[in-house]
């Protein structure tokens, strides 16, 4: 019996069995139309953190942040400083190291006065993604240029919805930092009368006593620390600068980034220290630097600051797992977005396995029990156990395979509903807009390879069943 | 010289409940090729059991039958059913049509089985009903047809291979008479041509009509083998009912077998 002589069979049995087989169909469509809605989520979402990861250029960056010390460690944590950053560079398959610069600054713009956070980058780090991608290739003139970037983020707390108007227009930013100086003048301040006070403080007769001579150090050397401390907290300087607003970054945004509202040129950043010690006006940076003697290390000032964070542009090819090695071998932490890919991508196979798992038993439930008095028919006209069987696996495979191919355009015609409601909601809520939903070829032939494979799957033992089946019993009837 | 289809002390018993039912029991006979042999007996004597046994559609649970020098019971399921499909031609009562498809297609699929080739399947069914006068019935379904016409339909399909013998059971017990005629003619037309008719009745008085030989089975045995049913006399006083002849159990159900719902007309005169 030839396989054309199945199909004739089986479509002829299944006419026979019209409103069964029309059930047992439904069923299938039910089920391979929610496996392909389900499937189809599964995919546009995996499509969207695939664009999103790419676009990002996050699949050649690994992410270094400080190790917190733990009660367990015996040495002090490495500083992630400018020393550390020129080694980390240098690891094999490591293209370029930057690292993470954001002050906070109080910033004028269209009127209007707001308290915002400013990342510096360097022209080198504004070729790659995702800055060259948020602004379109616009590059800083130069590393000192008086010029800023602002995204969607800084327009939404100065309220401006149309962005463009703000290019070529001006942006006041200010700060105040703690720098050495001002901390040195609550120190010191005026060293003749300093000196005066101490020596009318002092009995230099009595400094020959030990105890009373360290009573004496103790007390002065901790009016000055508390007087340096206070420098530090009480007496920063304003630093303030006038940039021209080169672009509006906007692209990252649909992919909600967090990046900081106005990104300017590492040289700005620079000024907003008046020591050069740090662009951050965190006090504590200064004593960490101050009590690590980094402040006053050959490298300059700038060695002295620690970052927290500073990111690793990769070869393409690199291997992640080697470069975090690396790092962490330097005492640092290492986050690798490739690696958290690798582990969103194991996530998507685990959730399609799901998804097949629940597709396969909604089908194997539907195909069940299809068995008539053709056996006995046909055994009666010479078919073999092998051949009923075939019928039977033909009959299962085209219920399966209509049900799938009506299945997957219910389930198309599904997801085109619900993203074009779900498009009116995010516009309506003012969200970046995407299509959560995708019907790629393979899914198509994926849905329509599994319903008629689960199908003839469930429709095996009854298949052998009724080889089996004694062909005097079966032409006595149902 | 050895028939073309014997059997030897062929059984054929059964468990129902808890009693075992002789449905065929230490049957021996031969049939020669080219006859025309009528089984009768009353319902539940066993005839279509033994029917079914010569038709490679049952085996027997003892003797042996031998087909052309071939043993059926020792054949596997698979080489049975080429046999069924090579061999025999089958007409039941009921019809047995595939009812979703043609008359056409319903000849046809008796071909599937036999190895004829797809290009010539058409052709010969068509032929073969054209033969039993449905050529213009050829595109309808069952449903649509007399019951007269299925039955026709019926017979071409199993003549329409080629068999070696053709198996009637109770051919024309659905049928009116002017059909059952027509249909009886059919066999004995056939029978004429050469082909061995096997054919199981109640109708004994057609059976003496049309047969060259009678078999009378009475609780499973052949009880008279004779070229007429009147020269073959069944027990004078048999009774309608009588306990079986099984180990166990008050009675002799009818056996597994295609439904029969045909009035008991064979207990003798």
């Amino acid at each position: 019996m030839k396989f054309n002589d199945l199909i004739d069979l089986s479509i002829g049995s299944l006419w026979r069995i019209k409103l069964r087989a029309a059930l047992t169909i439904t069923g299938v469509v039910i089920a391979i139309a929610t496996f392909v809605a389900m499937l189809s989520f599964a995919a546009g979402n995996q499509r969207w953190v695939e664009n999103a990861y790419t676009e990002l250029g996050l699949l050649t960056r690994i992410n270094v942040t400080p190790k917190e010390k733990t009660p367990a460690d015996s040495v002090d944590t490495a500083v992630l400083d400018r020393r550390a950053l020129r080694t980390l560079s240098t690891l094999p398959g490591v293209r370029m190291a930057y690292p993470y610069v954001e002050f906070e600054v109080t910033a004028s713009a269209a009127d209007t006065q707001v308290t915002t956070e400013v990342r510096a980058i360097s022209l080198e780090v504004m070729r790659i993604k995702p800055f060259s991608t948020m602004v379109g290739g616009v590059v800083f003139s130069s590393e000192d240029a008086r010029e800023a970037v602002v995204t969607g983020e800084f327009l939404k707390k100065i309220g401006v919805k149309d962005g463009e108007r703000l290019v070529g227009e001006k942006i006041v930013i200010s700060t105040r930092v703690s720098s050495i100086d001002s901390a040195l003048a609550g120190v010191v301040g005026d060293p003749e009368a300093e000196m005066a006070d101490i020596f009318g403080r002092v009995a230099f007769d009595s400094l020959a006593n030990p105890a009373y001579r360290g009573r004496v150090l103790r007390r002065e050397l901790g009016d000055r620390m508390s007087r340096f401390v206070d420098g530090l907290l009480n007496h920063q300087v304003t630093v303030a600068d006038t940039l021209t607003v080169i672009a509006v970054g906007n692209k990252i945004d649909q992919y909600e980034v967090p990046v900081s509202p106005v990104i300017v040129p590492e040289g700005i950043a620079r000024r907003f220290s008046s020591s050069g010690v740090g662009v951050t006006n965190d006090p504590a940076n200064l004593l960490t630097a101050l009590q690590s003697g980094t402040i006053f290390s050959p490298g300059g000032a700038d060695d002295s600051r620690g970052f927290p964070r500073v990111t690793l542009e990769t070869e393409p090819q690199a291997s992640h797992a080697a470069i975090i090695d690396s790092v962490e071998a330097l005492g640092f932490k290492a986050f690798s977005f490739a690696e958290e890919f690798k582990q969103v991508q194991r996530f998507f196979i685990y959730y399609y396995f799901g998804l097949g798992v629940i597709g396969l038993i909604a089908l194997a439930t539907a195909s069940l029990g299809i068995a008539n008095t053709m056996i006995g028919i046909l055994k009666s006209l010479g078919a073999d156990e092998k051949e009923i069987q075939l019928a039977f696996l033909v009959e299962s495979g085209t219920i399966g395979a209509v049900g799938a191919a009506v299945g997957i355009l219910f389930g198309w015609v599904g997801t085109r509903i619900v993203a074009a409601v779900l498009k009116i909601i995010m516009q309506r809520q003012e969200m970046p807009v995407f299509d959560p939903f995708t019907l790629p070829v393979w899914l198509v032939f994926l849905a329509l390879a599994f319903g008629i494979a689960v199908s003839m799957a469930a429709g095996l033992y009854p298949a052998s069943r009724a080889a089996r089946v004694d062909p005097v019993e079966a032409l006595r009837g149902d | 010289m050895t028939a073309w289809m014997t059997t030897a002390d062929l059984c054929r018993y059964y468990k129902r409940a808890r009693h075992e039912v002789r449905a065929v029991d230490r049957v021996s006979l031969g049939i020669e090729r080219g006859e025309f042999v009528a089984v009768v007996g009353a319902s539940g004597s066993g005839k279509s059991t033994l029917l079914n046994l010569l038709a490679g559609l049952d085996r027997p649970t003892g003797g042996h039958i031998e087909v052309g020098g071939e043993r059926l019971d020792r054949l596997s399921r698979r080489e049975l059913s080429r046999y069924r499909a090579r061999k025999v031609g089958m007409v039941f009562q009921s019809f047995n049509l595939l009812p979703h498809h043609t008359a056409l297609k319903n000849v046809e699929t008796a071909l599937f089985f036999d190895g004829t080739p797809r290009g010539e399947r058409r052709g010969r069914a068509h032929e073969m009903l054209v033969r039993l006068g449905l050529g213009d019935r050829l595109g309808h379904r069952p449903g649509d047809l007399s019951g007269g016409e299925q039955q026709r339909v019926a017979m071409a399909r199993a003549l329409v291979k080629r068999p070696e013998v053709l198996f009637a059971d109770e051919p024309t017990g659905n049928l009116d008479e002017e059909n059952a005629r027509a249909i009886i003619d059919l066999l004995i037309e056939l029978n004429g041509e050469g082909l061995t008719v096997i054919m199981v009745t109640h109708d004994v008085d057609m059976a003496a009509r049309v047969a060259k030989r009678t078999l009378r089975m009475h609780y499973g045995q052949v009880v008279g083998d004779s070229p007429s049913p009147a020269a073959t006399p069944g027990p004078p006083d048999l009774p309608p009912a009588a306990p079986e002849r099984s180990d166990s159990g008050p009675s002799a159900p009818e056996p597994p077998g295609p439904r029969s719902s045909a009035p008991d007309i064979g207990r003798g005169p």
